[in-house]
């Protein structure tokens, strides 16, 4: 299945969105249904019930604009980096529990490539995604795509089902970007100033 | 919709008082068995309920084609309610689901109940769920987790024919499960050396869900102090499961009882032995408590046996005056994953054989191969091979028609068999027939000069009317066991019936065949009843269960009433036989003066010397005034093999409008005409022909199995796959002719499939006509039907 979009951000500059849209911190929050987004070693080896528990104990750090924009850059993605998270959606009768892995293949401002695969317990995926930041008169654009491969339960509701959830959730995503970004380009702290100096 | 001429308005039934008992062989009488199905007092599997039942789920493979790495049942295993869960690892050698039918050249692979260490479609079974309730049993499924290592998948034949296809098995070379022929290719080529025209079209026949309302399930019950072991199952042939179950999971045959209680539909799909079945029966074993199984739609969708599934090439040899000279045919079947039960029969025997169709045509060749693919077995479906051999001979025949500019109807009606019996080049020989007056009839109630007048008319207002005809055969109740042993059966086709008087004169009548939907309650009394002339209301009818029942082989292919309803007239002829000489006997007169007549025995020249039939069965169960030498009862089981199939046919006929627009497609009127023998029932045989058309006009139109490149099913819920709704389906008019078969005692040539025979290709043909395009792939969805049409106006290709 193919999906794909575009998603204007206003009043943002293309160093804040490439700042939040790098922060696991951000996407875990912004992102409907996510336990957890952390950095891991060995992808092929990731406790989800350890790194739930972890999750639910520990409190999650302060983003933009209320943090400090080179914690938020030292934490941020990386090329080459993996990451795992639990995501919940629900996709018409069945609310899967996706088990999360993200390789970040290609990251380089304002293009990122991640690729990944996520497993439940009658469902699983397998997906390569990539966006580009693009600036526009009144703020950013964000293109983005990815290609996955639908397994089990979820697949056979077919691209009917999974398109609508798709777009919800990718709208949801943004419009939560959207919000946050809103406070930092409210700020007159000389924030965008610092943050662009993190690119 | 549509005009409805006098003679295609339909039967009516009437009540079986209302009809004087010497009339009720062919009398359209109401079936016995609906009010129970329609009160809900029927008893389907899933009603059962036995004290101390629990209930089992399978973990299915999520993917299409992987490896199996793991299998970590533990999660489920610890769950409250869960009383086992089990793998292949926990059971001795895994049996192996059996084929039924042998090819010389037929790859057999291994199909164990449950996948070891490889799955090969999605659907395949890994783990069973034994648990004390039905949601407890699906919760726990989900938390068996499964390790994969997925492996590329392959869903058409053609392609998994191909050089790089993904190997599927690793003994089955190429993917190819056999390699098959029929016919004289030799002679076949040498028609197309001397054809003045060729025509050739490429054919898919697309993959169908079979979609019987009752999902599959089973309930078994064991009992350790005598070893005897019941499941209650839906079953189109119960001795046949009883047989193949008993040697898979190896328990003794004569203490295995299947039963099936009301079954709701099959179209074939519930005769084979799946695994599901004897994994319930194996559960109940090792926990020595009932077990119920119950698939979900989803499961309906992944893992009953689909049907079609053909990719065909084929070629027509023709002379400038319109004979047709020969046919060459190559077809890369689809089998899914494993060999079903009867699979290799489907695309070879049950197809090619009938690629003479309704016509003379002097050389055939048709070649086939198998191939195995990622999508779950495919095996009979309503038809079984004789829709896609008829759907190809149909499709070809319209192209033909066209090439040597000839009207259709007129281009069938110069190539038509005429002199019967008459020995195709395909190896079978049609018992009887008269396809003109099909044709004839069909023509008269569409009024065809005056519809191609108004097509001409209509299409001059930019309206795209198109008339498709599809004269059509079948053949059913294969026979005899012998011929069937020589092609490779590894069963009989005979049937039994045993006819039983109890001592009050009432009679239970006992077949091997298993009827799901049929109206067998009905039509089997009808027939015993006849030839008993005793009341119809007397006669009890019993199937579906190995433990009441002599050995029979079961309900498809259109066979019973040619030859389980056969077997219950021999059965019958030898109670009037035992009958008449206790009656002689008592009536003191030669038994070769004793006249029958409705019921009644009587000494020729004398009528007030009689006794009914009735009185006699007393008699004989009293047995204090019986012949010398003759033992006391009054019952017989015959096990009737026939000489030969029986070859049903007709015309159907579609007229559609066709919005180039839009790609809609309107079926104005559908007209049936067909001959299946005598009928015993023609409430009974309209409904069938209703039901199989409404399912052809499904391929058509609406239905297909869709799967992605990983061999995920695209299509796996009614939302996704188009089952006809009474709003997708025109009203039909329907009419017969009757040309009884030679073959059977009753002259009846069987109509379980005939309508899903003929109706895909009506269809096809009808919007062919209409756009004048050559070929249009099933289902004509609009998107298909609109690029066609747009592509046939631009003068592209399409």
């Amino acid at each position: 299945m193919e999906f794909d979009g575009t998603f204007g951000l206003a009043d943002v500059t293309t160093e804040e969105v490439w700042l939040a849209l790098s922060d696991p911190v951000m996407i875990k929050n912004a992102l409907p249904g996510c336990q957890f987004l952390v950095e891991v070693d060995n992808p092929d080896d990731v406790d989800f019930d350890a790194l739930e528990e972890a999750a639910a104990e520990e409190e999650d750090p302060a983003t933009l604009p209320e943090a400090d924009p080179e914690e938020v850059a030292e934490r941020g993605l990386a090329q080459g980096g993996h990451y795992a998270a639990l995501v919940q959606v629900g996709v018409g009768s069945v609310k899967p529990r996706f088990e999360t892995v993200v390789t970040i293949d290609r990251r380089e401002f304002p293009e990122m490539d991640a690729s990944g695969q996520g497993s439940a317990s009658d469902s699983s995926f397998e997906m390569d995604s990539g966006m580009t930041l693009v600036e526009t008169d009144d703020g950013v654009d964000v293109e983005w795509w990815t290609e996955a491969d639908v397994f089990g339960r979820v697949a056979q509701m077919g691209q009917r089902v999974i398109n609508p959830v798709a777009n919800r959730v990718v709208g949801r995503f943004f419009k939560q970007v959207q919000k946050e970004l809103s406070d930092v380009g409210d700020e007159s702290s000389g924030l965008r100033d610092r943050i662009s100096s993190y690119i | 919709m549509g005009a409805e001429s006098e003679s295609g308005s339909g039967v009516q039934s009437v009540d079986p008082d209302d009809v004087d008992a010497a009339d009720i062989l062919g009398s359209a009488i109401e079936r016995r068995e609906d009010p129970a199905l329609l009160t809900g007092d029927a008893e389907y599997t899933d009603d059962i309920e036995l004290p101390g039942m629990v209930h089992m789920t399978i973990k299915r493979s999520r993917h299409a084609h992987a490896r199996i790495e793991n299998i970590d049942t533990s999660e489920a295993e610890a769950m409250d309610g869960v009383i086992e869960v089990f793998t292949a690892a926990d059971i001795e050698a895994p049996g192996n689901l059996p084929t039924g039918w042998l090819l010389d050249s037929l790859e057999q692979v291994d199909h164990p109940i449950l996948a070891e260490d490889r799955v090969r479609y999605q659907g395949d079974a890994l783990a069973v769920v034994v648990a004390e309730e039905r949601y407890i049993a699906h919760d726990a499924t989900d938390r068996i987790d499964v390790d994969y290592d997925r492996l590329g998948a392959v869903t058409e034949p053609s392609e998994a024919l191909a050089d790089d296809a993904p190997a599927v098995h690793d003994d089955a070379s190429g993917n190819v499960a056999f390699d098959w022929d029929i016919g004289d290719a030799e002679k076949t080529d040498a028609a197309f050396d001397d054809a003045d025209h060729v025509v050739d079209l490429d054919l898919e026949n697309q993959l169908l869900i079979p979609n019987a309302m009752e999902p599959r399930a089973a309930v078994a019950e064991y009992n350790p102090s005598n070893d005897e072991l019941a499941v209650h199952m839906t079953s189109q042939n119960p001795h046949l499961h009883r047989l193949l179950m008993s040697g898979v999971i190896d328990h003794p045959e004569h203490k295995l009882q299947v039963r099936a209680p009301d079954v709701g539909g099959g179209f074939g799909s519930k005769i084979h032995h799946y695994a599901d079945e004897a994994l319930v029966a194996l559960a109940a074993k090792r926990h020595e408590r009932p077990v119920k199984w119950t698939a979900t739609r989803t499961e309906t969708y992944l893992t009953d046996a689909q049907g079609r599934g053909h990719d065909t090439h084929a070629e027509m040899a023709l002379s400038d005056d319109g004979d047709i000279l020969g046919f060459r045919v190559d077809t890369a079947a689809n089998l899914g994953a494993y060999l079903s039960t009867f699979a290799p029969a489907v695309p070879t025997y049950l197809y090619g054989t009938l690629l003479s169709g309704q016509y003379d045509i002097p050389a055939i060749y048709c070649s086939v191969t198998g191939a195995f693919t990622n999508v779950p077995p495919v095996d009979a479906y309503r038809g079984a091979g004789r829709p896609e051999a008829s759907f190809v001979v149909e499709r070809m025949i319209h192209r033909a028609a066209k090439e040597v500019g000839m009207d259709p109807a007129e281009f069938r009606r110069r190539n038509f068999v005429e002199e019967f019996p008459y020995q195709t080049q395909v190896a079978v020989e049609y018992d009887s027939g008269d396809y003109e007056k099909t044709l004839d009839r069909a023509l008269d109630l569409l009024d065809y000069d005056e519809l191609r007048e108004r097509q001409e008319a209509a299409r001059a207002e930019g309206k795209y009317v198109g008339v498709g005809l599809s004269a059509y055969i079948e053949a059913c109740g294969l026979a005899p066991s012998e011929l069937a042993g020589e092609l490779g059966a590894q069963a009989g086709l005979w049937e039994s019936g045993l006819v039983r008087f109890h001592p009050s004169g009432k009679v239970t009548a006992y077949c091997g065949t298993s009827g799901h939907g049929q109206g067998h309650d009905t039509t089997y009394a009808q027939i015993v009843a006849n030839e008993l002339g005793v009341d119809y209301e007397d006669v009890e009818v019993v199937e579906g269960d190995t433990d009441e029942i002599p050995q029979g082989m079961g309900t498809y292919g259109s066979r019973s009433a040619a030859v389980g309803g056969s077997a219950l007239v021999k059965s019958s002829q030898k109670l009037v036989e035992k009958a008449k000489r206790i009656a002689a006997h008592q009536l003191e007169a030669a038994p070769e003066d004793i006249e029958f007549e409705n019921g009644d025995f009587h000494v020729a020249g004398a009528p007030d010397r009689s006794m009914h039939i009735a009185e006699i069965a007393t008699q004989a169960y009293l047995a204090h005034d019986m012949p010398d030498d003759m033992e006391p009862g009054l019952e017989a089981t015959s096990f009737y093999d026939p000489d030969n199939f029986v070859f049903p046919f007709g015309l159907h006929a579609a007229v559609v409008e066709v919005d180039p627009d839009t790609g809609e497609i309107d079926i104005e009127r559908y007209v049936a005409v067909d001959d299946v023998g005598n009928q015993i029932n023609p409430k009974i045989v309209e409904g069938q022909i209703h039901g199989g058309v409404a399912q052809g006009i499904g391929q058509a139109l609406y239905e297909g199995a869709e799967y992605d490149d990983n061999g995920q099913l695209v299509t796996g819920s009614m939302q996704d796959y188009t089952v006809p709704k009474a709003e997708h389906i025109p009203s039909m008019e329907t009419d017969s002719t009757c040309t009884p078969s030679p073959v059977n005692p009753l002259g009846v040539k069987g109509v379980g499939e005939a309508g899903t025979i003929a109706a895909p290709q009506a269809v096809v043909n009808a919007v062919c006509d209409a756009l004048d395009v050559d070929q249009i792939g099933m289902p004509m969805k609009a998107e298909r039907v609109w690029r066609a049409a747009n592509a046939a106006t631009d003068g592209g290709e399409h």
